[in-house]
């Protein structure tokens, strides 16, 4: 409670530069002078960097949360970057809570993914690159969370999707990682589409596209109508439609999802920073960023709550059928993102931005953690192939045991006792019956969609830690060849298209994988079971566990609590009629309890199926049951896009090419004309017969056609 | 009388010096002639050598004694200005080029014999005399004596059939056009009264003769048969094809120039005031010889015929410049002549060194396959000319058509310049199907290196196209000066 | 009375014999060079009757060039039959098509 808020407004403004440029610098220096000064030197400076960025994203956030440091009201302009008329773009950093919780969240996780990489990647020939890939990607996601206007949040967008493109393709001699980026690539351009068209949208209908001039505004355009086709709808909820399908591609939210669990084939440390904790959140923060619009559009509002719901309850009866440790950390990841919108959805922007604040870190723990298992079983990432690992990394598996309770959200009511997951999940659950009791049909809907959803997270959740941690170990019996190249679920539903006709493929891309120099060189003879990894990566599972635990407790207040609106300041707009975060004290008592009891439902399911009756699981995975192969072929998503999409695309393109282009165009145009040039040019040449007469008659017509043709034109 | 004498020896005198080129190539070649004479065959080399030297000197002579203005000497018959200087200057440089080529062929061909080079410098006496003829007269030599050499050429590989024939074909077509020319020339002399260029434009401005149209029609025939350009174009393949490659080198580049110099000045400074008449006559030409020349190269599969109808196609392309008239033509005439002058003998160049390792000569087009393995450098210096010839920026012969499509539209004959594009476009067809040839088909056969004389030239053909590249501007504003004198 | 027309419709006719016997004639290449000398004998006329009724001798030294130029043509062009009829052995104009295309 700093008593000159002013005086330290200035250094917010320097902090936010460093924050903003030093991932930039980092960048640029590990990926263009790496052979400079070296390898080890360039890691060093990046992540040294992260840090310092780290260190001054904390201080503006604790400071805006103590109240110690004065936010700046308007944006700081770096430089102008558009101006072609009434169209105006700057490169600016917008600081307010929205930009310093996600400022912390990206340079936290990141700095210390960054460190993290240090130990996974040692063995990597090409570090600088993957170092400079992870730093350019904090750099655009920070552009994005720090934009003013929606060119430069745009320009972040794509960014983080390059980055992320590169980092799920950073092992580019694997044939399913190059698969999976453009994947990714290609879902989000149908996603960012439709961004694209809500920002020309916001264009037309505001004439600007700053936020704070389209949000001021947005009271006098509230009735105005749009045209498209034969319907006339309204102009805010086109915009807000819109701009909610990019976030629904960038947030892998239902139908646009298919490319996250695919990201999973870049490297660990990538899933845990972007595919986790922060690129996949930019949908929630656009839609918290944006909810002067939403909490002006009601239908979109409704349509994001059920998409959102929808989400979570698909992703995680999906999570329950997969054996890829990490793709069941993918499916939960999609399924917390559902929360986080129809959280959003329903107007309880706060608590979306609390979920997203502390699914970073547990969901980056989990990640990370299971990264180190999988490091510390040579690249094993079939739970089915683990079994009683807890024995041998300790430490990781009271890691991952504290992201399991965050994630599956314990805590006990009423109390500041709980882990972060159970204050965030709860602030969610609570306000949505809250919103629900107001007769918001979607948010009802949405209550007991989450309420399952939340029972099968902790089912999910639970299996993984006790298939993995627990149970009698699997790898001994093929101990001698730890690195399978079956590699179970993990490739089968990566090429889910593929891979059944071509099971070389995947043979091929693991050879691959280990020729990219990952670091289990060294495992083929010298099995001795799994291996506790090194401090390095150790460090920031501690830290993060920290965070796991006790994030939620000590900002519960700020984020969601009585001081939320303090907290918030102009960053979330709320309509006057919008009361869910206070109706949330007024539920009946069973709904505190309600997550609780779910999750001890979905623990005991668990220990009955995996710890108990071992074996029992995959029992009923062997009987492939029509539900359990509907499930582990994530509800055949992407074999109906194959059929539908990909091979629809591919027979328009297939009409356009041969019969448009090839016969109609070229056939008319560049190869009739040629054709018809060449024929004309063989009947002519008979012209030249050889014969001087021929020649001579030849030139004397010509000279009498020429005469006459000038006495003709003259007369 | 005697006074009389006297100052009709002084005016003599004060003349010579805008004949100087012209006669250091005639007494040049006679004392050559005598050189050769004496040493017999083995001083062919040195003969050579002689006459390149010569006709640069003969060039030199006639850039450095360019009148600022346009003189006319002789009781108005022989005109020394600036764009007879700067086209003689050209001739003189493709001229030399192309004998230095013809070292190192004639000798393997045991043709190596002191005429070839004497014939080539006589043949460019007649070139330097139309460049500057100003009277029909002048003209009428000029062209028999630049002809006359040339049919002897033609026929120099005196034991081949192929070269007779040429030799023969081109003597009796050229003879009759000749004929017709010289009919033209009797006709125009008859209806205006004088052989003179000024007198028959005056006389033209004064009044419209039939007589002296058909004469016109006449002349521009006979011409246009000398720079072979459509429909009197049909002696280019075969002779091309027949000839001695160096004898097809020469004919491709200096005579060129100098037909489509004269062909403009008759337009322009005799035939001025009736360019209703004439241009009608320069279009149809200039169409008919981009068609023929874009269309009738798709069958080739002789380089040397290829190269014949690629030439016609060029002379079009002159044509279009001559449409543009007396103001704007001169300087893109001059600045297209000269870089396809220059691209000719450079491609020539490259012909004439492609000699396998058993001594045959390369004449088709297959014959090149794979030469970028077996020749790099030739490969390269091939590409870039024909790339050059194509007209691809930023190489010299672009800016060759681009100042005539420039011309075109200051004019407004925009539908000649499309003409002028499309066809380009269709001979870019063959001249890539050569590149395609030489950098990606299987290797034939080994090519031997080039000579030294050759390589020479070669390199110079390339480095002046290069340098005309950079010095486009020095280029155009010099053909600015020496096409001047018509506006 | 002999007026220019007369001596200009001679010319005419001669050029237009000389002009055919270029291309109606298949056999003999001999023949052509006639036909050359007669066109070129036709343009004389042309320049003499032109001179001597302008009154102006241009023509007339015109014409005396184009005698000394026939005469170099006919030169060389025999000369060119010599050595073409040494390789071929007859001269028939109609064998005279190596080339063509």
């Amino acid at each position: 409670m700093s008593a000159e808020p002013h005086a330290a407004s200035g250094l917010a403004e320097t902090l936010a530069h460093v924050v903003v440029l030093a991932p930039l610098l980092g960048a640029l220096i590990c990926g263009l002078f790496n052979r400079f000064i070296g390898e080890k030197v360039a890691m060093f400076v990046a992540t040294a960097l992260l840090f310092v960025a780290a260190a001054c994203a904390a201080t503006i956030f604790i400071g805006h949360w103590n109240h110690s440091l004065h936010l700046p009201a308007k944006p700081i302009r770096l430089a102008t970057w558009i101006d072609v008329g009434a169209f105006k773009s700057t490169w600016s950093i917008r600081l307010d809570a929205i930009s310093a919780v996600m400022m912390i969240v990206v340079t936290g996780v990141s700095s210390l993914v960054h460190l993290y990489s240090w130990g996974y990647m040692a063995e990597d020939p090409h570090k600088p690159r993957f170092f400079a890939y992870l730093s350019l990607f904090t750099f655009a996601m920070l552009s994005l969370v720090t934009a003013a206007d929606f060119m430069q949040l745009f320009f972040g967008w794509e960014g983080v999707g390059l980055a992320s493109y590169l980092l799920i393709g950073f092992w580019y001699h694997k044939r399913s990682a190059n698969d999976a980026q453009i994947k990714a690539f290609v879902v989000n351009r149908v996603g960012d589409f439709g961004f694209a068209l809500g920002i020309m949208a916001v264009f037309f209908v505001f004439g600007s596209i700053e936020f704070k001039q389209v949000f001021d505004q947005i009271p006098q355009k509230a009735d105005m109508m749009l045209a498209w086709g034969v319907f006339h709808l309204p102009a805010i909820e086109i915009i807000a439609f819109l701009l909610f399908i990019g976030a629904m591609g960038k947030s892998a939210q239902f139908f646009l999802h298919t490319w996250l669990p695919d990201a999973m084939e870049g490297p660990t440390p990538v899933s845990a920073l972007i595919h986790a904790a922060t690129m996949v959140t930019a949908g929630v923060v656009l839609v918290c960023l944006c909810s002067p619009i939403y909490e002006a559009a009601p239908a979109t509002a409704g349509f994001i709550t059920v998409i959102g719901a929808v989400t979570a309850l698909f992703a995680a009866t999906v999570g329950i059928a997969q054996n890829d440790i990490k793709r069941v950390i993918a499916y939960s990841t999609c399924s917390q993102l559902g929360f986080m919108f129809f959280a959003a959805g329903i107007g309880a922007y706060q608590a979306a931005m609390f979920h997203l604040f502390t699914h970073a870190f547990f969901k980056a723990l989990l990640f990370l953690g299971a990264g180190s298992v999988i490091h510390g079983m040579h690249h094993e990432q079939d739970m089915r192939k683990m079994g009683d690992v807890a024995r041998h990394m300790k430490i990781t598996f009271v890691i991952m045991l504290i992201g399991t309770l965050a994630i599956t959200g314990v805590g006990i009511p009423h109390t500041p006792f709980g882990f972060a997951g159970f204050f965030s999940k709860d602030a969610i659950l609570e306000t949505t019956f809250a919103a629900g009791m107001t007769g918001n049909t979607a948010a009802q809907l949405a209550f007991w969609m989450a309420l399952i959803a939340a029972t099968l997270t902790s089912f999910y959740s639970w299996r993984l830690a006790f298939m993995t941690f627990h149970g009698t170990p699997k790898w001994k019996a093929d101990a001698d060849h730890g690195h399978d190249h079956d590699h179970g679920a993990g490739h089968e539903t990566s090429d889910s298209a593929h891979a059944h006709a071509q099971p070389a493929v995947a043979h091929v891309g693991e050879v691959a994988h280990d020729a990219a120099g990952s670091h289990d060189d060294h495992a083929h003879h010298a099995w001795h079971g799994p291996h506790e990894s090194p401090l390095v990566m150790l460090i920031p599972l501690i830290i993060l566990a920290f965070g796991a635990v006790f994030a939620g407790s000590i900002f519960y207040d700020a984020f969601v609590g009585h001081y939320a609106k303090e907290f918030w300041g102009n960053a979330i707009y709320t309509a006057p009629d919008n009361n869910v975060l206070k109706d949330k004290y007024s539920v009946p008592t069973w709904v505190f309890y309600a997550p609780l009891v779910v999750m001890l439902i979905g623990l005991a399911a668990a220990l009955y199926f995996y710890l108990f009756n071992e074996g029992l699981g995959k029992k009923i995975a062997d009987r492939k049951g029509l539900a359990h192969a509907f499930l582990e072929n994530k509800w055949y998503f992407d074999e109906l896009y194959e059929a539908v999409f990909v091979k629809g695309a591919r027979a328009l393109g297939d009409l356009f090419w041969k019969i448009g282009d090839g016969k109609l165009i070229d056939g008319l145009g560049p190869n009739g004309i040629a054709a018809a040039l060449n024929f004309g040019s063989k009947k002519a040449v008979k012209i030249q017969s050889g014969y001087v007469y021929h020649y001579a008659f030849l030139m004397l017509i010509a000279a009498v056609a020429l005469g006459a043709f000038i006495l003709y034109r003259g007369a | 009388m005697s006074m009389n004498q006297t100052m009709t020896a002084e005016l003599f005198f004060q003349q010579v010096p805008y004949i100087l080129p012209e006669i250091t190539l005639a007494a040049g070649a006679l004392i050559i002639v005598l050189i050769g004479a004496f040493m017999g065959d083995r001083g062919s080399r040195l003969v050579t050598w002689l006459c390149v030297a010569v006709m640069l000197a003969a060039g030199a002579m006639a850039v450095l004694h360019m009148p600022p203005e346009q003189v006319v000497v002789f009781s108005g018959s022989y005109a020394a200005d600036g764009f007879s200087a700067y086209a003689k200057l050209i001739i003189a440089l493709t001229a030399s080029s192309a004998l230095l080529l013809s070292v190192d062929f004639l000798a393997d061909k045991k043709l190596d014999k002191p005429e070839f080079p004497v014939l080539a410098m006589l043949a460019t006496l007649g070139m330097f005399i139309m460049v500057s003829a100003h009277d029909l007269i002048a003209l009428y030599v000029g062209v028999e004596m630049q002809s006359l050499a040339l049919y002897v050429l033609a026929a120099y590989a005196r034991d081949d059939a192929k070269s007779s024939e040429a030799g023969l074909k081109y003597f009796v077509l050229g003879a009759l056009s000749s004929g017709l020319l010289l009919y033209g020339c009797s006709l125009v002399y008859g209806f205006t009264g004088s052989v003179k260029f000024d007198v028959i434009s005056a006389h033209v401005a004064a009044s419209r003769d039939i007589g002296v149209i058909f004469g016109l029609v006449f002349i521009l025939c006979g011409l246009a048969f000398k720079m072979s350009a459509a429909p009197f174009h049909m002696w280019t393949p075969d002779v091309y094809e027949g000839s001695p490659t160096v004898s097809t080198a020469f004919f491709a580049s200096a005579p060129k120039v100098a037909a489509a110099v004269l062909f403009a000045r008759v337009c322009f400074e005799a035939f001025g005031p009736a360019q209703k008449d004439w241009l009608g006559i320069v279009v149809i030409m200039a169409l008919l010889s981009m068609v023929i020349g874009a269309l009738f190269a798709l069958q080739q599969t002789n380089i040397k015929r290829l190269l014949a109808y690629s030439s016609i196609a060029n002379m079009g392309y002159a044509l279009v410049a001559i449409a543009c008239g007396p103001e704007f033509g001169p300087k893109a005439l001059l600045v297209f002549v000269s870089i396809y002058a220059v691209t000719s003998v450079g491609l020539f160049g490259v012909v004439l060194s492609l000699r396998t390792a058993d001594g045959e000569r390369v004449e088709t087009i297959a014959g090149l396959s794979g030469l970028s393995r077996s020749n790099p450098l030739l490969a390269a210096a091939l590409t870039m000319l024909l790339f050059s010839v194509m007209g691809i920026p930023p190489l010299a012969g672009f800016f060759g058509k681009w100042e005539i499509i420039l011309a075109t539209s200051s004019v407004g004959l925009l539908p000649l310049a499309i003409a002028l594009i499309l066809a380009s476009v269709v001979s870019a067809f063959y001249y890539l199907r050569i590149i395609k040839t030489v950098w990606f088909d299987e290797p034939v056969a080994t090519m031997v290196p080039v000579g030294t004389a050759t390589a020479l030239t070669l390199t110079g053909a390339t480095f002046v196209l290069a340098a005309l590249t950079l010095l486009i501007g020095l280029v155009g504003s010099a053909a600015t000066i020496a096409g001047a004198g018509f506006s | 009375m002999i007026g220019l027309s007369h001596y200009l419709a001679v010319a005419a006719a001669l050029f237009t014999i000389g002009v055919f016997g270029i291309f109606v004639n298949r056999k003999n290449v001999i023949v052509i060079l006639m036909s050359v000398e007669l066109i070129l004998l036709a343009v004389n006329i042309n320049l003499v009757a032109f001179s001597s009724f302008l009154g102006d001798l241009v023509g007339q030294v015109f014409a005396m060039f184009v005698l000394t130029v026939a005469a170099a043509e006919a030169a060389v062009g025999l000369a060119i039959l010599v050595v073409y009829f040494r390789n071929r052995g007859n001269i028939a104009v109609e064998d005279l098509n190596l080339m063509k295309g």
